[in-house]
């Protein structure tokens, strides 16, 4: 029998799902999520898609998940009710969060502060307290820890998470009071830091574990449905999640640390971006995916997502996703996003100074852009893009009722978008910019458009700035990946502003992200803090570190005793009296003697790498970190068709298409991506039209299509 | 060159120039040894032209410092010319007499050069962690003239071509108690001038020093008519304000007075400072560029906060100053103090544009306490820290003050470090961290609750502690109440407790005894007896304030359980004058 996967991303606004045989075919269906329910489109658009390509649901041997659900939860506040469990005098460590103030809201006079996701009353102190080297200062006792519990029990909560001081170094207080908790409320989700993630920092711990019990039995009731539900279409296999660091792990771990989904979403987003980079052979490359609303974009080195261990959830501003005290933390290794309210929904208007903005209120899909004709009068991103002549005035793919039947074209394309679109009404959106940029400024209707495309492109070069240079990163080694419905008409022209001379955008491009829920292994990653001068311990502690956190993955990952996996090590070391620690990667072999004196001289030369400056002084081992790898099936594309030779395909049509260096139109080469065959050639400028997107090739990049029909666009 | 094209490159330079600066802000908070800056990102990075003029700023770190760069550049031009300067060579000053700031907070420059010409300045600046001095790590609180508060350095070569000046580098590390820590910062400082240089530079190849010198002028003319067109929106004519400072440290006997009017024009606004006090002995006097930096951060905070800081910022602003007063000292006064006054032109200010726009009017906010903890045990290894804890934010027309966050200029970066790793680094031990309850100043809304923080040192130490508002703390606003005072103490193991006065060093702590810190709530504002009970059922709820405290000063009783409002004893209550 053949087998198949399926991949299943669950967006805001669309339902995305991707089939990919074993012979490498791939194909995908788009459907509008239904807010309410979102299993229902996810059933719907698994069902057709089955029916479309004539697949047996018993196929199935992996479905692989992506959501946006805990994120949204968190956002939204909608998680359960839900208890926390702290150390004597901390009571309030939550709400203090770190007395924080920064970005925008410092110099807002009117700022507020969000609520944390636990009521003060739910928040009880526990008495008892450890040293940061686990020494036990003041012992919690079998009888407090149980009347503990039955304070807490008495207020019934849904979920209760324990974080008590400094209990990566001694978990055993944590662990009596979550056995206590879970005899006096056995129907509650309970949870501790120490099993969460037992790193050091306090409120990121206890925040984090929160989460896990405020996301945690919504998490679990939805993944227990999610189950259920593609059961019911006879798929047998077990589900399984997109985590936020790039890997895969059984629905079973997501429902007990439910965090770890935070960005399932944008992870899958980079993989996308990283499998495509693949088929170039090429390791390094930058995933932009702009879409209606957002534009994300995200750091692949060495084939493998950047990953930060400093979320913040809801963060924002000018660090990304990293900055401290802008949201709520989480610790656990996540994909390393920017994001910016770009996208071709986002709306321009003109501020008080007379400079044009973009975003970040969009006009989303309800009015939409004004071209659309569905009521919207603002002028947006695709308002400008359809004026400057980068989308055709005809019609724009869209999301169809019906999947997309297997290719009929019997050589290269095997991958199967979706037909239907909408019209696009250059007229209405020539209105909408007069009036919103043009008539302000005084300035004709092109050029308006022209600078509403530059600014929401500074804006999101911002983000891609974020990711890269300020993480020390030259973007001009990397290759661009553009996706999304807007990426790959920016996605050039946003090379251009790095100096960055390729860049791809893969067949599929609308539905990216749910192709790199295919595209990795199963992954689970571990640390623990153990804090020591390395003048003054002994190798053999530090491999007991390691094999024990290994242990625990090789579990989580339903890996036995000589199991088949790969297993990376890492360390966190920082100079004494330092704050901040480097993550130094280590040999897979035992931790020994030799290794132990190596760790100095890697610490030098990464805080050397990352400051440009010498650091100074005595090392510290902070934290340990261990990441195990279990290989999967995963996509297969092989290459389509013979190395052709190079040939220069007659466009379609040519239309007027304005470019910035010009500061004005000229006629240009229109080609129909489905047209394009391996080893076509191009000459910028020129248009690509696919299903759902356009390709812009500016002035000065030449294109071309290799064998997985993605298009390459260089520059000199 | 086209009108599109134009409008296009001016808006691609524009997102350049602030880029690089926040880049090299993050380069220098992310490298520098300090805490202080670390986790307050007490620093800052900014390019300036030759002339002085403040073309971009990091936003990440405090907005405050601009103007203290700014102001430092024509030192630095007076002592070494431009035809002077060569590639690579970069500066250090930091006095205040000359648009520093304080001792402790170095000011580095690297000319960027063009076709060259040095054309514009890349600047950085931060709080080191010690250059000497009477105290440690710039805490001097009892300093009575500048040359007190540390190593002065007039406009001196760090690095000359691209080389170190190596005795430059050993005078700082000779007069530093953590010498590897300063010099630490100065690398960072250093290569957070050589990033935004770069970045700069890689402008000019593309754009043509021309093109940015033009685009530069049409950004700030920008941020000029935003300032202008917002400060249109405030009604015209003289407003004052004051506000009180309790002590600087030194003279008991004495309190000191900030007094601003403020004259609102078509488009304009100046601020006189006639009628501000005396400068004073102790170090909270402010030197020009710091009240220059408090004028224009309260009125952009103001009007609308989302105006970028440039040089247009500063174009419709005025600022009278008389000499020898709080704000413009004259020389040796100490400055490093000077957050204090700062705040409290600050409050004085947007005290008198509360009246020109009573929408946006505020409440007192209490400031930030800082203290410092230095080993001192015989054969122990030395050891210092720096920590900070905010109080209560202002209650504002139409809500509540958030609890301890840090209000104003301090809010850099403000975050403060977490329990774990500073018990990790340092022989500490915290043994209790919450909001004081009833602290926050009543009000129909309700002003921000203070922290109490308690720390055990596990060997002896001595004890620097600074804090504001304490003995004169925020004031409520049109009928709200006064924050709760803050208090700090010793507690030593037999249970003695020993209140400290606001300002305290040199105190002595033995291994066990611990530093109690309360700092103080925010300022009230309206009548508290108009506040929604259901507030102050939440409040309860919530234990931001007691019961007791919600019947005395609210008038509103709840129930016995402590979970709904007992609606008749409330009205009752409410009706019975108070």
């Amino acid at each position: 029998m053949s087998k198949c996967f399926l991949g299943v991303d669950v967006g805001g606004t669309f339902t995305d799902v991707v089939l990919a045989t074993t012979e490498g075919d791939v194909h995908t269906h788009k459907v509008v999520t239904t807010a309410g329910d979102p299993l229902a489109a996810v059933t719907r658009g698994v069902q057709e898609l089955l029916a479309a390509t004539g697949r047996h649901a018993d196929e199935v041997t992996r479905l692989v998940h992506g959501t946006t659900l805990a994120t949204n939860i968190v956002l939204e506040r909608r998680g359960c009710r839900v208890a926390l469990v702290t150390t004597e005098g901390f009571g309030d460590l939550l709400r203090l969060g770190r007395e924080a103030r920064v970005e925008d809201d410092r110099y807002d006079l009117f700022f507020s502060v969000p609520d944390p996701p636990v009521e003060r009353r739910l928040t009880f102190e526990a008495p008892e307290r450890v040293k940061f080297d686990g020494s036990v200062l003041r012992a919690l006792t079998p009888d407090a820890a149980r009347t503990v519990a039955a304070r807490v029990a008495a207020e019934s909560p849904d979920a209760v998470a324990v974080c008590l001081l400094h209990s990566y170094a001694q978990p055993a207080h944590e662990h009596l009071l979550g056995a206590a908790l879970r005899d006096a409320l056995p129907s509650s989700f309970v949870t501790v830091s120490s099993d969460v993630w037992p790193e050091l920092r306090e409120y990121d711990r206890a925040m984090t574990t929160t989460l896990c019990a405020y996301v945690g039995p919504v998490m679990a009731a939805y993944l227990h449905r999610f189950q259920a539900a593609v059961r019911a279409l006879g798929v047998p296999c077990a589900v399984e999640v997109m985590d936020s660091s790039g890997g895969v792990m059984p629905a079973s771990r997501a429902a007990v640390v439910p965090v770890a989904t935070i960005e399932s979403g944008g992870a899958a987003g980079v993989l996308a971006a990283a499998l495509t980079g693949r088929w170039l052979h090429e390791d390094r490359v930058v995933s932009f995916d702009m879409g209606g609303t957002t534009a994300k974009t995200g750091v692949v080195r060495a084939g493998r997502p950047d990953v930060t261990y400093d979320f913040q959830v809801g963060g924002r501003g000018s660090f990304g996703s990293r900055r401290v005290g802008s949201g709520l933390p989480v610790k656990l290794p996540v994909v390393d996003l920017a994001e910016v309210g770009a996208g071709g929904g986002s709306i321009a208007w003109v501020d008080r100074g007379g400079a044009v903005r973009v975003g970040p209120r969009s006009a989303g899909s309800s009015p939409g852009p004004a071209c659309y004709g569905w009521g919207g009068t603002d002028a947006t991103v695709t308002d400008a893009d359809l004026v400057l002549g980068y989308l055709a005035a005809d019609r724009l793919g869209r999301p169809s009722t019906a999947p997309s039947a297997p290719d009929p074209d019997g050589i290269a394309p095997r991958f199967a978008p979706s037909p239907g679109g909408v019209d696009l009404q250059i007229d209405l959106a020539a209105k909408a910019l007069e009036q919103s940029v043009a008539e302000p400024l005084g300035i004709d209707v092109a050029t308006a458009a022209g600078l509403v495309h530059e600014v929401v492109n500074v804006n999101m070069a911002a983000a891609i700035r974020v990711v890269t240079v300020q993480r020390g990163i030259d973007p001009r080694e990397f290759t661009f990946v553009g996706f999304g419905g807007a990426g790959p008409v920016h996605v050039a022209r946003l090379a251009q502003m790095f100096g960055v001379r390729r860049v791809a955008v893969p067949w599929a491009a609308g539905v990216g992200s749910a192709l790199g829920l295919l595209a990795t292994d199963m992954i689970v990653e571990r640390a623990r803090t153990c804090v020591m001068d390395l003048t003054a311990v002994a190798a053999r502690m530090i491999e007991d570190l390691f094999t024990t956190l290994e242990r625990d993955a090789c579990i989580a990952l339903g890996v036995g005793e000589g199991g088949e996996r790969l297993v990376e090590r890492s360390a966190d070391l920082r100079w004494a009296g330092q704050s901040h620690q480097l993550t130094v990667p280590l040999p897979r072999s035992t931790f020994d003697a030799a290794q132990l004196a190596a760790l100095p001289g890697e610490l030098a030369r990464a805080y050397r790498a990352a400051y440009g400056v010498d650091g100074t002084g005595d090392a510290q081992f902070v934290t340990a970190r261990v990441r195990v790898t279990r290989s999967v099936s995963k996509i297969t594309v092989p290459p389509r068709g013979r190395p052709a030779a190079p040939s220069w395909p007659e466009p379609a049509t040519v239309r007027d298409v304005w470019f910035a260096d010009d500061g004005g139109f000229r006629p240009v080469p229109v080609h129909h991506w489905r047209a394009l065959r391996p080893g076509d050639q191009l000459t910028g400028p020129a248009l690509v039209e696919g299903p759902d997107t356009t390709i812009v090739v500016p002035p000065g990049f030449t294109a071309s299509v290799d064998q997985w029909r993605t298009v390459v666009l260089e520059t000199g | 060159m086209t009108a599109a094209r134009d409008a296009i490159t001016a808006e691609v330079l524009r997102a350049a120039f602030a880029l690089a600066a926040e880049e090299a802000g993050i380069v220098v908070v992310r490298a520098a040894h300090s805490t202080f800056i670390q986790e307050g990102a007490d620093a800052c990075a900014a390019v300036l032209d030759t002339t002085g003029q403040l073309v971009a700023q990091s936003a990440a770190t405090t907005l405050m410092h601009g103007a203290s760069l700014r102001a430092t550049l024509p030192a630095l031009l007076a002592d070494i010319p431009l035809e002077l300067m060569e590639p690579g060579d970069v500066y250090v000053t930091n006095d205040p007499y000359r648009g520093g700031i304080h001792a402790n907070d170095l000011l580095v420059f690297r000319p960027v050069f063009a076709n060259d010409e040095p054309r514009w300045f890349a600047g950085t600046l931060v709080h080191v962690a010690d250059v000497g001095g009477v105290a440690a790590a710039g805490l001097a609180a009892l300093a009575t003239d500048v040359f007190a508060e540390g190593l002065l350095l007039p406009p001196v070569s760090l690095v000359r071509r691209g080389e170190p000046v190596e005795e430059v580098w050993r005078i700082l590390g000779r007069n530093s108690r953590s010498p590897e820590r300063v010099l630490g910062d100065v690398r960072a400082l250093v290569a957070g001038v050589n990033v935004m240089a770069a970045r700069i530079e890689e402008l000019v190849d593309r754009y043509g020093a021309t093109a940015v010198r033009a685009e530069i002028d049409a950004d700030i003319d920008y941020v000029a008519t935003r300032m202008r067109d917002e400060l249109r929106r405030l009604a015209r004519g003289r407003y004052e304000g004051t506000f009180a400072i309790e002590s600087d440290g030194v003279d008991p006997e004495r309190t000191f007075e900030v007094r601003v009017a403020v004259e609102v024009g078509d488009g304009d606004v100046t601020v006189d400072f006639d009628g501000t006090s005396a400068q004073a002995r102790g170090s909270i006097n402010s030197s020009p560029s710091q009240t220059l930096s408090a004028v224009v951060y309260a009125v952009r905070c103001f009007v609308d906060p989302t105006i970028p800081m440039n040089e247009g910022c500063f174009r419709h602003v005025a600022v009278r100053v008389p000499r020898g007063c709080l704000v413009n000292p004259d020389p040796p006064a100490a400055c490093g103090g000077r957050i204090v006054t700062m705040c409290a032109a600050i409050e004085a200010i947007i005290a008198a544009l509360s009246e020109a726009r009573p929408d946006r009017a505020v409440a007192a906010s209490a400031l930030i306490h800082v203290y410092a903890l230095a080993g001192s045990g015989e054969g122990a290894p030395p050891w210092l820290t720096l920590g900070y804890e905010f109080g209560g934010v202002g209650a504002r027309n139409g809500a509540d003050g958030p609890d301890a966050t840090g209000p104003y200029v301090l809010g850099g970066r403000s975050v403060i470090t977490q329990v774990e790793p500073f018990e990790a680094a340092l022989p500490v031990l915290v043994r209790e961290y919450r909001l004081r309850a009833d602290s926050g100043g009543a009000g129909t809304f309700r002003g921000g609750l203070g922290v109490e923080t308690a720390i055990e040192v596990l060997s002896d130490a001595t004890l620097t502690s600074r804090g504001d508002r304490i003995a004169m703390p925020p004031p409520g606003s049109r009928g709200g109440a006064q924050g709760e005072p803050g208090r700090s103490s010793v507690r030593r193991p037999d249970g003695r407790e020993e209140v400290l006065d606001a300002r305290a060093a040199g105190v002595v702590l033995r291994a066990g005894d611990r530093f109690v810190l309360r700092t103080s709530g925010g300022g009230g504002f309206g009548p508290p007896r108009q506040r929604d009970p259901a507030s102050v059922l939440a409040d309860v709820v919530e234990g931001r304030c007691t019961r007791a405290h919600a019947e005395e000063v609210y008038g509103v009783v709840l129930d016995e359980a402590g979970t709904a409002i007992d609606d008749d004893a409330t009205r009752m209550l409410r009706e019975t004058p108070s």
